[in-house]
């Protein structure tokens, strides 16, 4: 027997590639940004939709944080540019494209 | 010895009594001729035998109208009828016979004719006894007194009854209008004899229950026309006519007769909206079923309500109704709510302020409030589910933003202070409509918009043509209703929709897939059934390749499956034919593997998918029986049937033993299907409050582990330190009492602890 598939609605969700999320697969809280205690996936305060609307910001110092959320920080002169957690300074990292896409899936 | 002052007194006596019975005239012929005249007179007066007419002497009245002269002149005419008097009650035992011999036959037939003649021969009996009307009113009053008083001494109880039936003859008599002359004779002889005053109630509780039958005769059940007009000019035409003979005899015109009918009349009116007040009272559950089509009698029941105040029996008598028609577990949640939409609805007709509502709603509100699923019910009537043709709302209705109850506003030059009958805690809210107090059964709104979440989620995944215009007017309307931020989560998974649909489209340019992905958001998404299927062969290298194109796309992001949901077209060859089908994902994986092999275990399948349960495996499986597709062997193991089997060994005529065994396992799985089928993918509320409150589970069991015994309010204090815990101490409760029928804790003079 042969088996065809003619269509196929599936259902799935996004998450953001953070680099850490295929450990995390069975951890189902998600990772929360640290300065709004927002999940990723979720948006910032400041924001009313989620994903592409709201990205996140990666920083050298492998900490991850809503773009938004991390802009208004450094806006602020308390921050000195630094990144909140380790108060080194700031450097936002180049993203590696394609990274570990093929282990996503699961 | 009597003494000569005394001797001298009666002489003078004599004298006295003498000369004015003689009156002077000569020697003792005055007094002969008074002594004529008194045995004339009182000869004249005794009370005859009706019945022995030869004993009646024909006398000469002038002679006779003499002889009462001279008595007058003698003054002696208080004695004549004291005399008179006399005789007369010597003579009752005729009449005495009379009323009793017609009373018999009375109780015999009950026939009101007989009361008729017993009460003409009555009349005959006071006119033949009347003495004449010369001899003044003092001395006919004090005979007719005498006459009736002994009269009624001696009628008996079941005159009362004779009387009544008799009156109602009359009635019915002049509503026909083929009253006879006989009637006013009637009624005259009634009033000679005195009888209306006496029976007045009971004439007047003839009418009464002739309104009363009038009026359940033509209007109980008759609620699509006002029917007070119609009683109005009935009461007019038929009663008062009637009326009139025994309430205002003696008029001479009709301003005197209005006069004199003007208490009687009100009286019967009342009476008559109260009949009908009753009456709709009664009624007042159908009428509301029937509304709108009963809006007349409602008009009425408000026009009666006013004139009669029966509003606590209306509240009483539909809270009964209620209970007993509307509030029990028999009756649908979405009836009861159409019936508590009518119930407002009618009410304010009846009762604009809203008091009665206020009263009656209240039971109906609070046992809404017990039912599971009012708020999808509601919620599904506020999205215009239009599965069935009554929804709650009224189309026409304009769309407002839910109310809040708010303060008065006393300087409001329209203010009017809370009707004297409304309770304390009574709220008028005369210009919410319909969904608002709806939405007001329960204390926040925020129920209603987990809700709708639920019920969108399962919407927008079980959207098969894509087409979102339906959802995306109904997000819209809630907007209005329920106000913008309640609503963002809506309007993500409505984005979610869109631009599953883009990305598809992108994804489909790259490389064509068989695959069609919705992607949601989580945490926009009501909370989804975890699930560790596993797709097997062909699907899961479907899956990665669609993954690896969507991170191609979107590279920051990565894709995460949920297997179990969704559905799948497959087309299946088979040796012999080919075979169509859309199944869910699970049914899909077990075909699939069954393409590698033709003979599988139950387990065997289980274990490849990853964990699903055994009854949904079970059930997958049927699905395939069912198409004759699959068809189980032994118990639990199951084969692919390459070449379909003899149909007609399967057909239900023919049960041999394949076709029972198919039978019986169709059977066996539809019943578990019966609710695995029809299960939304997404988890509903209530159980989501579960999985949350089984986290909290783990804090009570390690409190009560370290602590010992704790009470309820303690334990609420406690998990009241845990971050993200909102319950009630009552939530709590019920879940500790849940807890305790699982036997995991129990409780002991309210101190909880943990079971063995």
């Amino acid at each position: 027997m042969k088996v065809h598939v003619k269509h196929w609605s599936a259902v799935a969700q996004w998450r953001w590639n953070t680099g850490n999320n295929n450990d995390a697969a069975a951890d189902d809280e998600g990772d929360v940004c640290g300065i709004c205690r927002i999940p990723y996936e979720g948006c910032c305060p400041a924001c009313k939709m989620p994903g592409d609307d709201c990205p996140l910001i990666w920083g050298q110092c492998s900490h991850v944080f809503h773009m938004h959320c991390l802009l208004k920080w450094l806006g602020t002169p308390a921050s000195k540019q630094q990144c909140p957690m380790d108060r080194r300074p700031w450097v936002t990292a180049e993203r590696k494209v394609n990274n570990n896409v093929g282990n996503a899936a699961c | 010895m009597v003494s000569n002052a005394v001797r001298a007194q009666v002489a003078a006596k004599w004298q006295d009594s003498f000369a004015r019975l003689n009156r002077s005239e000569p020697g003792i012929s005055g007094l002969m001729a008074f002594s004529d005249a008194w045995t004339l007179a009182t000869e004249f007066l005794k009370p005859c035998d009706l019945n022995d007419l030869k004993s009646r002497r024909q006398y000469d009245m002038r002679r006779v109208r003499m002889a009462f002269d001279t008595i007058n002149k003698c003054r002696r005419l208080p004695v004549m009828m004291e005399v008179f008097l006399e005789d007369l009650h010597k003579s009752q035992h005729l009449i005495a016979r009379e009323v009793e011999s017609h009373m018999n036959l009375y109780s015999g037939n009950s026939d009101p004719e007989i009361v008729r003649a017993l009460i003409f021969r009555l009349v005959e009996w006071y006119n033949a006894w009347k003495p004449p009307a010369e001899l003044g009113q003092t001395i006919i009053s004090a005979y007719t007194l005498a006459f009736q008083t002994h009269l009624f001494s001696i009628l008996p109880a079941s005159f009362a009854k004779g009387i009544k039936s008799l009156v109602a003859a009359t009635l019915l008599g002049t509503v026909s209008q083929s009253s006879d002359q006989r009637d006013s004779a009637l009624w005259l002889a009634f009033d000679t004899l005195s009888l209306i005053e006496r029976y007045e109630t009971l004439i007047t509780s003839v009418g009464y229950e002739y309104v009363e039958s009038h009026v359940h005769e033509t209007c109980a059940g008759a609620w699509s026309e006002p029917m007070l007009p119609k009683l109005r000019s009935w009461m007019l035409e038929k009663i008062v006519p009637w009326m009139i003979w025994p309430f205002a005899r003696g008029a001479t015109n009709a301003e005197e007769a209005k006069t004199m009918m003007q208490g009687v009349g009100s009286r019967f009116d009342f009476h008559m909206h109260k009949r009908l007040c009753d009456l709709r009272t009664k009624e007042i559950f159908d009428i509301i079923v029937d509304f709108p089509d009963s809006v007349p009698a409602l008009h009425d029941l408000k026009e009666c309500l006013q004139r009669v105040d029966q509003r606590a029996e209306l509240v009483q008598s539909l809270r009964r109704a209620n209970r007993k028609r509307l509030l029990h577990p028999g009756a649908d949640t979405k009836d009861i709510l159409l019936q508590y939409v009518s119930t407002i609805k009618c009410l304010r007709i009846v009762d604009p302020p809203g008091v009665l509502l206020f009263k009656v709603a209240d039971p109906i509100r609070r046992y809404l409030r017990e039912r599971p699923d009012t708020i999808r019910c509601i919620v599904a009537s506020l999205v215009g589910d239009g599965e069935s043709g009554d929804s709650l709302i009224d189309d026409n209705e304009p769309i407002h933003p839910l109310q809040q109850p708010e303060a008065e506003n006393y300087a409001d030059p329209e203010w009017t202070p809370e009707p004297v009958d409304a309770g304390p805690d009574f709220r008028a809210n005369k210009t919410s409509d319909i969904i608002s107090t709806l939405v007001s059964i329960y204390d926040s709104k925020d129920l209603f918009i987990k809700e709708l979440q639920v019920l969108l989620a399962q919407r927008l995944l079980a959207l098969k043509d894509g087409n979102l215009d339906r959802e995306r007017r109904n997000v819209e309307i809630l907007k209005i209703r329920f106000g913008e931020p309640a609503l963002q989560v809506c309007e993500v998974m409505l984005r979610d929709m869109t631009d599953s649909r883009r990305i598809d489209q992108h994804v489909q340019s790259q490389k064509p897939s068989v695959m069609h992905p919705t992607i949601i958001s989580r945490h926009f998404w009501p909370a989804l059934e975890a699930s560790d299927m596993v797709m097997p062969g062909q699907f899961h290298d479907l899956q990665e390749q669609y993954a690896k194109e969507f991170s191609a796309f979107k590279p920051d992001k990565v894709i995460r499956w949920h297997p179990h949901l969704g559905r799948i077209q497959l087309e299946l060859e088979l040796d012999d034919r080919t075979v169509e089908a859309d199944v869910p994902p699970l049914e899909a994986a077990f075909i699939e593997l069954f393409s590698e092999k033709d003979t599988w275990t139950v387990d065997e399948l289980i274990e490849r998918v990853g964990t699903v349960t055994r009854s949904a495996a079970l059930k997958a499986l049927g699905t395939w029986v069912d198409m004759r597709l699959l068809k189980e062997d032994s118990e639990n193991v199951f084969r692919l049937l390459s070449v379909a089997e003899d149909v007609t060994e399967v057909a239900p005529p023919k049960l041999g033993m394949t076709s029972l065994r198919i039978y019986l396992l169709c059977s066996r799985y539809v019943i578990p299907a019966v609710g695995g089928e029809d299960l939304p993918p997404v988890i509903s509320v209530q159980q989501q409050q579960a999985e949350q409150m089984r986290v909290y589970w783990k804090f009570i069991e390690g409190m009560l582990t370290n602590l010992g015994p704790l009470g309820l309010d303690r334990i609420q204090a406690m998990l009241k330190l845990a971050r993200g815990y909102d319950r009630t101490i009552e939530q709590l409760g019920s879940f500790m009492e849940a807890a305790k029928r699982e036997g995991l804790v129990t409780v002991k003079d309210g101190l909880w602890k943990l079971g063995k």
